[in-house]
């Protein structure tokens, strides 16, 4: 905020992705962590409310917001009623020289479709919420109107999120089939054999496929039992791409995307389809008949190509493919990044399956080698490679976008931090074990104080991120970082969010503890009862005091011993102590000692 | 414009607030005048430190006037009566302040059609003279108070923008009991509709006063052991809950008064002087007290949602 005008644009000019990011640096915790309440001006939290003192006071910050996400909704939607999810500033262009054409900045891109889904759920809540709330008819009406608009784009982007879908069929011999082959093949074992086990690993997954019925992505190849296959999200909508009959959206635009899946778009668009079926958007009811429907879709895809990747990330009966860095793409690329990218996966599956903490470990060690790797828990020399990770990040070439004429398009990516910690956390917190937890959490401390360093040092943006070149020095100092990323800045929100909701859950309960804790408790509470069998009724009150405050205590620890073993095992502790004086003191009276 | 404050239950420190908005109103510029209608305990020339009026006035006040037995209420200009020497005097600046007392031994009495209009021909007057005019009810369920109610829904008043501040103190028992007043049965919204009032027009005029707030973040605290500041910090939730449920959420707050010192030894104004020279006030107070003053004929601050 300036002068009180909201001002769009970071880092790189305003364009749908980075606005999106930067409304849900607000929304997404308004909406995910449950103290906010921006949407109840009455019981909004006073800490929040000072943090945004800036924008206004509790009344004012959910009407500034209703003002600025329908002008977000209006900018990004053209004459026809169609929505825009251009990529905008965030479009590089891959050849030196040539600047991206104004066609080629308005191409729709998957990073705007999978924001779109997250914010526009965090809108239609925060409308049905704060609606109830509000008595003034221009205020509904206001309200109203960003709710439709918000369900509309909402639609859009889930259109659009299907007709991106991809999945590359290859022969075995192929350079990509080899590439895959090499990479699942940690073993010794002959390629013939790993296509077979291969093939039956995915058995599933290829059944699913088949049954498509909407959207892009289907395929008759996959008849051929003898191809290999990989499935995901391109980087936009896919050429070609069937339009979709649903409700009026506008014009679907015409896709230019090459089919190919991209690790990068395939994870990004995975978190936002997750934000369709989460326990807030269904006990809202967020969603309209026709977007169950999509989201129906969504689901399938999003179950099958996580369900891809984790088979293919932990393949086999040794050393998985995950395990051995950096992962290897079929265009026969290789990054520490896209292990990364492969590890969310596997993550996101395990949550899923509900795994073990073996598992859990396994995955946790590779978040771990790939911290140090990039330089997070490891110093960088001063020409290191893994620097570039960071800054200026992994440059993706869009293939496909040079057919509406200029060059051939770049997507640079940097979170790879942000995707650390934000795994890190996920893991943190399905740990089961308290050495695992323990772990994990020390692992999250360590990149978390990194990504604190990272924040801009002065001016507007202060404490907002991402100034890399704190922590990196041999980054070049006449890079710009007064200007807050959004992208980053969004990204390590969703982390924030993600450890609230880890520490207001309950702490880890160790049943060795809980077991000693029942046992200390037991000797406390019967010599309690000695204590107050072989003291007389008149004690004084100093006696009954101490006796009083005993019996509290032992109750308490009675209370929280199945919760919080711990407390229960210090609260008996000081009983047995309290209890022994007494004891030793009689000893003393009687000359026994 | 008219400003009505009121409480439900006494002790709330209505009157001393309300005087201290009618002083910073006029350090702030405006002419203001404060109508003492606490007709069973017409105390209010105490706050000033005017003596001679500090339990209610011998020549003739507010009382007397609405009976007919003169035809003035009597008004005293605090700049120049009052006994504290750092008040008198009016600063460069400053509007007129003046106070209009009730009768000492005045008594309440009930509300006749002569009284009714004595009383909107005052407002009418006094209004068209001051940019504010206080009025200060006394607590509870009053005669005054459906007096004033039937004055500002005569027609003489229509249009006139009238105000109604009702205060409490930041506990249960308070906030239950404020929500009572206004919006529980024969409460103001209840018997202003009897008398003609818009039900909803006159729901949008009333906000809440919280007086006596205990801070738990606040610097005086400092001294409190953990676990109390934890229990306060979790009362002080609760009471917002409470408010809410009963709808005196944080909406319907104009102003949070903060406990202090002077108002809880002595009830008196809070000069300048008193937080800076002599620091025997809290700055936060006077802070809050400005505020509030301001709040009072800011639109904005008004707002229905």
């Amino acid at each position: 905020m300036h002068d009180g005008k909201w001002h769009w644009g970071g880092r790189d000019p305003s364009n749908s992705v980075s606005d999106a990011e930067q409304l849900l640096c607000i929304m997404y915790p308004a909406s995910a962590v449950a103290s906010f309440k921006l949407d109840i001006p009455d019981a909004t939290a006073d800490d929040v409310l000072d943090a945004l003192s800036n924008l206004g006071d509790a009344v004012e910050v959910p009407r500034l917001l209703v003002r600025v996400i329908t002008s977000y909704l209006r900018t990004y939607t053209d004459e026809n009623g169609a929505s825009l999810f251009s990529g905008g500033s965030y479009f590089h262009s891959d050849e030196p020289g040539r600047e991206p054409t104004a066609d080629q900045a308005n191409l729709d891109v998957v990073d705007s479709f999978s924001m779109s889904v997250s914010l526009m759920l965090a809108t239609i809540g925060f409308a049905r919420v704060f609606r109830t709330t509000v008595r003034r008819e221009d205020l509904r009406a206001e309200i109203d109107e960003m709710e439709a608009l918000a369900s509309r784009r909402l639609t859009a982007a889930m259109v659009g999120l299907l007709r991106s879908f991809t999945v590359k069929v290859f022969p075995p011999d192929s350079p990509a089939g080899r590439t895959l082959i090499n990479t699942v093949n940690q073993g010794d074992a002959p390629p013939r054999i790993v296509v077979a086990d291969l093939q039956r690993a995915l058995r599933e997954v290829r059944a699913g496929i088949r049954d498509f019925t909407i959207g892009s992505g289907r395929t008759t190849e996959l008849d051929n039992p003898n191809r290999l296959f990989e499935c995901g999200w391109a980087w936009g909508v896919v050429k070609d791409a069937p339009e979709i009959a649903t409700d009026d959206i506008g014009p679907q635009p015409q896709g230019v995307a090459q089919p190919d899946p991209y690790l990068y778009f395939t994870v990004n668009a995975l978190d936002g389809i997750a934000d369709l079926f989460s326990e807030r958007t269904t006990v809202l009811g967020l969603l309209s008949e026709e977007q169950v429907r999509l989201a129906q879709a969504l689901r399938l895809r999003w179950e099958l190509t996580q369900s891809y990747w984790a088979t293919i990330g932990s393949f086999g009966q040794e050393r998985w493919p995950l395990e051995d860095l950096p992962w290897r793409t079929t265009d026969e690329k290789e990054s520490d990044y896209f292990s990364l990218l492969v590890t969310s996966m596997v993550v996101q599956d395990l949550h899923r399956r509900r795994a073990t903490d073996s598992d859990l470990r396994r995955v946790g060690e590779i978040l771990e080698e790939l911290a140090e790797r990039g330089r997070i828990t490891r110093r960088a020399t001063h020409e290191d490679q893994a620097i570039r990770l960071h800054e200026p990040g992994v440059g993706l070439s869009l293939d496909g976008s040079e057919e509406l004429g200029g060059p051939r398009l770049r997507w640079q990516v940097s979170d790879y931090a942000a995707v650390v910690l934000k795994r890190a956390l996920k893991v943190a917190g399905m740990a089961r074990s308290t050495e695992l937890r323990d772990t994990m959490t020390a692992l999250v401390d360590d990149v978390w104080a990194h990504v604190l360093r990272r924040r801009i040092p002065s001016g507007d943006a202060q404490n907002l991120w991402d100034s890399p070149r704190n922590v990196f020095t041999a980054i070049d100092a006449k890079d710009d970082h007064q200007a807050p990323s959004w992208y980053f800045t969004e990204r390590i929100v969703e982390c924030l969010v993600e450890a609230a909701n880890l520490i207001s859950g309950s702490p880890l309960r160790s049943s060795r503890l809980a077991a000693i804790a029942l046992d200390l408790l037991n000797e406390a509470e019967h010599l309690f009862d000695d204590e107050l069998l072989s003291s007389s009724s008149e004690v004084g009150p100093a006696m009954r005091d101490s006796l009083l405050h005993t019996q509290a205590s032992l109750v308490r620890a009675r209370e929280v011993l199945s919760t919080r073993p711990g407390t229960a095992f210090v609260l008996a502790g000081e009983v047995l102590r309290e209890l022994d004086r007494l004891t030793v003191a009689r000893r003393e009276a009687t000359g026994a000692t | 414009m008219l400003v009505i404050a009121t409480s439900d239950k006494g002790g709330t420190g209505r009157s001393v607030t309300s005087c201290n908005v009618a002083y910073r109103r006029a350090l702030q510029g405006s002419d203001v005048c404060y109508l003492d209608f606490d007709f069973g305990s017409p105390t209010s020339g105490a706050i000033f430190s005017i003596d001679p009026v500090s339990r209610g006035t011998e020549g003739g006040g507010l009382h007397s006037y609405l009976q007919g037995k003169i035809a003035e209420p009597q008004r005293i200009d605090v700049w120049r009566q009052t006994d504290r020497e750092t008040l008198r005097s009016r600063p460069p600046g400053a509007g007129r302040l003046v106070l209009l007392p009730g009768d000492q031994g005045g008594g309440e009495f009930s509300m006749t059609k002569d009284i009714l209009q004595r009383c909107t021909k005052l407002f009418v007057r006094l209004l068209e003279e001051f940019d504010l005019c206080v009025v200060d009810l006394s607590a509870g369920r009053s005669y005054a108070a459906e007096l004033v109610l039937a004055a500002t829904a005569q027609q003489e008043l229509r249009g006139v923008p009238h105000r109604w501040l009702v205060f409490h103190r930041w506990t249960r028992q308070h906030v239950i009991a404020a929500s009572g007043l206004v919006y529980g049965r024969r409460g103001l919204i209840e018997a202003g509709a009897e008398r003609g009032h818009d039900s909803q027009v006159l729901a949008d005029s009333i906000r809440f006063v919280r007086t006596a707030v205990v801070n738990p973040d606040s610097e005086e605290l400092a001294g409190l052991r953990p676990t109390q500041v934890v229990w306060l910090l979790d009362c002080n939730k609760d009471l917002q809950e409470l408010a809410r449920q009963h709808q005196l959420g944080r909406t319907m707050v104009l102003a949070t008064i903060p406990l202090d010192p002077v108002l809880q030894m002595r009830e008196q104004l809070i000069s300048d002087r008193d937080v800076w020279a002599s620091q025997i006030a809290n700055a936060a107070t006077v802070a809050a007290f400005d505020q509030l003053a301001r709040r009072i004929a800011d639109d904005a601050a008004w707002d229905e949602l």
